[in-house]
């Protein structure tokens, strides 16, 4: 296209689809380009490649039939949505599940953090070129798949919570193959750490490239460790607790210049930081019940039902009608891979869900993409995009 | 703070103090009841959601963001909701819930704003936070709520040929609409370069031989008025 620039020369725009099908947009998305040789002048974001209507399907059912929808949401940590949609269905009841089965999802919360993380860095690195690090992380995550496996059957789409506690409670090796994992979690980031961090290349193309300013994250809405990139020491483990993680020590991982090289280490280091609460969570994991107790909730044993009428009427209502959260709105939200996940619940009292919103927290992340990307040159593109991590299976719904 | 600052990290700017207590809901729903004469939602079960009047929205919001003891400088979400179908409810159709949070202190708080039928329109938030922009879009696409003053009030979930809004409760689950024509998006990204101080002269091959600024793939949204005015396919108002 022909344009006059802001200083009145005439100038020759190139304009360019990076996506929908690049491999870098690691799903589909669409940045439209205006270019000057390779500066890039003006970018438009556009995504729904993978809209399939998640908030009008999930009103079509029960509160249950809503988990397994989650699990495609961000498919990369496929429990945290889980444990966020269960959390803000208990929250509605005003229930609060058992010892056991909060620690049991911090261990997994924490765990799918990592497998997140290491699946965002490793395709971002592989979009540098550095295909090493690749099988450095993937080994590890298939390793915390096999314990996906062990402990549900399904490695990628897991549904593995219950409304009120958990499908079932985890097997009895389970907290031996997380200590186990957590090692070679470690010593790949060390790997691969050692691989990258002083790497002329690496540094070139991350330094100083897609920066976003503190007060730039927090005006789009940034959570997470994008925000956290850009030296915003925000966190809802900490800030605002759920779950007991104000009984775990670990630290927050903030970045200074809020560059594509801070995203990466910032993922990268809460690595580390999420294998020590796992560690913790594990050894404070006791016996005990793993769902509630609560009968609008959770399923009365077996023997009950044989034996007690009522029970079996209990049964019956909660798997042939649903859960019956009261009437109402509630916000709740939970600090996932990506930031904060959140899940608007409108409640008409019924078994079906009136209407829920969910938050995703990479949405902010591609709103902010194209004015972050003015500027830069087309090759910073798929770096920079691989940093913010977007996941079209939550971006699109 | 951080033991594991990242490599080369100068702990310094003014965003890494610990989070501050914030103000209770008692505190909050004070200002906001006394200042903009909003009222609590029966219907909340989170922690405090407030009912404004439209016309009062963008100033109750500014004030939320601007006020030093408030700070809501983060706008979570924008959901619309349609209570068609909600039993027994009597009041205004929709609804949009703004969701905010603060990066200084320990405070959430949701803002709602009810719209009738005939009339849902409400003034855009997208010039206080930028984010606004998307997430109106997305309600405007899914629900159907008009954003008086959005720059570009386009469909973003959706394609540009899609008609009506599915999360309407009067929208069938089932129904299907294809999409013939790609979006050649070259509408946004002239008016990022408008925006930028550059001029359009020809859009080449990629305008498909639309001249710059003809009717019909201008930028031009629903303006400041309070109806959409209805600039055909690009714009996604409806037909």
């Amino acid at each position: 296209m022909k344009a006059l620039s802001p200083a009145g020369e005439l100038v020759e725009l190139m304009t360019i689809n990076v996506g929908p099908s690049h491999p870098a947009t690691h799903g589909a998305l669409r940045a439209h380009c205006a270019l000057d040789g390779e500066t890039i002048i003006a970018a438009a974001c556009e995504m729904g490649y993978l809209h399939r209507g998640f908030e009008k399907m999930i009103e079509q059912g029960t509160y249950q039939m809503v988990l397994p929808y989650t699990d495609r949401l961000n498919y990369c940590s496929a429990m945290m949505n889980n444990i966020a949609f269960c959390k803000a269905v208990e929250r509605m009841f005003g229930v609060t599940v058992p010892e056991r089965c909060v620690r049991v999802r911090v261990v997994l919360l924490e765990l799918s953090r990592i497998i997140d993380h290491l699946v965002c860095v490793c395709a971002n690195l592989v979009d540098l070129g550095a295909l090493t690090n690749f099988w450095y992380f993937f080994n590890v995550r298939e390793e915390v798949y096999k314990i996906w496996e062990k402990l549900c059957g399904a490695r990628l789409t897991n549904t593995v919570t219950r409304i009120g506690g958990m499908y079932r409670d985890v097997y009895p090796a389970f907290a031996d193959d997380v200590l186990a994992v957590l090692p070679l979690v470690e010593s790949a980031v060390a790997e691969v750490r050692g691989l990258v961090e002083k790497n002329r290349i690496f540094i070139d193309r991350t330094k100083d490239i897609g920066v976003v300013t503190a007060d730039q994250a927090i005006a789009w809405g940034w959570t997470g460790p994008c925000l956290r990139a850009s030296g915003v020491d925000r966190d809802l483990r900490k800030d605002e607790p759920y779950y007991g993680y104000d009984e775990y020590t670990f630290d927050t991982v903030i970045g200074q210049t809020g560059d594509t090289y801070d995203r990466i280490m910032v993922r990268m280091i809460e690595m580390l930081e999420s294998a020590s609460i796992c560690r913790q969570a594990l050894a404070k994991l006791k016996p005990g019940p793993i769902n509630t107790s609560d009968a609008r909730l959770s399923l009365p044993s077996r023997s009950q039902v044989y034996h007690d009428m009522e029970a079996l009427i209990n049964s019956f209502k909660l798997i042939y009608e649903g859960v019956r959260p009261p009437a109402g709105e509630c916000y709740d939200a939970l600090e996932a891979a990506n930031g904060e996940l959140g899940f608007l619940i409108v409640s008409d009292g019924g078994t079906n869900p009136y209407r829920i919103k969910v938050r995703p927290p990479c949405f902010t992340q591609w709103a902010a993409f194209g004015p972050m990307m003015q500027g830069a040159m087309l090759s910073d593109v798929a770096a920079a995009l691989g940093s913010i991590n977007i996941i079209a299976g939550e971006l699109d719904r | 703070m951080s033991a594991h600052a990242v490599p080369a990290a100068d702990p310094s700017a003014a965003h890494r103090e610990p989070i501050k207590a914030g103000l209770d809901a008692a505190a909050l729903e004070k200002i906001l009841v006394e200042q903009f004469s909003a009222k609590r939602d029966t219907r909340d079960r989170w922690n405090l959601t407030l009912i404004v009047a439209r016309d009062r929205l963008r100033d109750a919001v500014r004030h939320l963001r601007d006020d030093a003891a408030l700070r809501f400088n983060q706008l979570l979400d924008v959901a619309g909701i349609d209570y068609l179908a909600y039993p027994g409810h009597r009041g205004a159709r929709y609804a949009v819930t703004y969701l905010f949070k603060s990066t200084v202190f320990r405070h959430r708080l949701a803002l709602k704003v009810e719209l009738d039928e005939d009339d849902a329109v409400v003034a855009t938030l997208s010039d206080l936070f930028p984010i606004a922009d998307w997430a109106e879009r997305e309600t405007w696409d899914q629900i159907g709520i008009v954003f008086s003053g959005h720059p570009n009030l386009k469909r973003l979930l959706n394609h540009h040929e899609f008609v009506g809004h599915p999360l309407r409760k009067d929208y069938p689950c089932q129904k299907r609409q294809k999409l013939s024509v790609n979006d050649p998006m070259i509408d946004q990204l002239e008016g990022v370069l408008l925006a930028q101080g550059w001029q359009v002269l020809d859009r080449g091959a990629t305008g498909n031989g639309i001249p710059p600024g003809a009717p019909g793939t201008s930028l031009a949204g629903p303006g400041s008025e309070s109806q959409p005015a209805p600039t055909g396919s690009n714009t996604g108002a409806p037909r």
